[in-house]
């Protein structure tokens, strides 16, 4: 979880995703937001080498041109027809709230919608974690493309000099 | 699965399983962090939980829609060595 923070981790995934936007730059004229997001998970997947369950679960799940990947479907009624029955003889009120943001949460996290609660600690940690460095990969490659509207492209190759 | 409900004492989540999760995930959630030393119910840290990873997930999609944007504007082939390079030295 912790490697997410590293600097080698974000060099590795911004440099990784940005060869994977040009290609794809390549291969068809336009790039949605929607396609990009896609290729930015995989990618961020592809990073954690296997190691999480969140990971392999992205890469498992089939490409989708356009469509949301995410289905934003409510969960079964009946869980929140346990919150409407009378609290007869039960010590814990909150359990089914309590269940139900468990299973919110699962929902959230790629591939955990089964997962014990220790497993899914693990998995949250580690997705959110990555996560993070995705957000921050993502907005370091937005400053550079930005920068290099502002410049002409000689001056930038001038002013990297120190490697 | 859960019919065993009727009797109090047998929960079908194990409750210190639950303690256990929603105390390491009070860590991770920047704003709960802050509120270390208050307690914080465990309903209130799956919620926020959830909240953080949706907000990241927004997040994540407007730095795709401004950079899908950038891209379709930007000439980025003449430029991606000296932007690979630089994104590695980051």
């Amino acid at each position: 979880m912790n490697r997410w923070r590293t600097k080698r981790e974000h060099q590795i995934y911004s440099s990784k995703l940005f060869q994977a936007l040009c290609r794809s730059r390549r291969t068809s004229s336009s790039t949605s937001a929607k396609e990009l997001h896609q290729t930015a998970d995989r990618v961020l997947a592809i990073t954690a080498k296997g190691t999480s369950r969140w990971s392999r679960a992205i890469l498992a799940a089939p490409l989708t041109a356009g469509t949301n990947m995410k289905k934003h479907k409510k969960a079964k009624v009946t869980v929140h027809t346990r919150l409407r029955k009378p609290v007869v003889n039960r010590e814990k009120k909150k359990l089914p709230v309590v269940e139900r943001k468990l299973k919110a949460l699962r929902r959230l996290v790629p591939g955990c919608r089964k997962l014990s609660c220790n497993n899914l600690l693990e998995e949250t940690s580690d997705y959110i974690a990555a996560l993070e460095m995705q957000a921050r990969a993502m907005t370091a490659i937005t400053e550079f493309l930005g920068r290099g509207e502002a410049q002409a492209p000689t001056d930038r190759q001038g002013s990297i000099g120190n490697m | 699965r859960r019919s065993r409900s009727k009797q109090s004492s047998v929960s079908s989540i194990a409750d210190d399983q639950i303690t256990d999760l929603v105390s390491k995930l009070q860590h991770l959630i920047p704003e709960l962090r802050r509120r270390r030393f208050d307690k914080v119910s465990t309903s209130k840290v799956l919620q926020e939980t959830c909240n953080y990873i949706r907000s990241l997930h927004r997040e994540v999609e407007d730095l795709s829609d401004r950079l899908s944007q950038l891209l379709a504007s930007t000439d980025s082939d003449s430029d991606q060595a000296a932007i690979i390079r630089s994104l590695l030295m980051q």
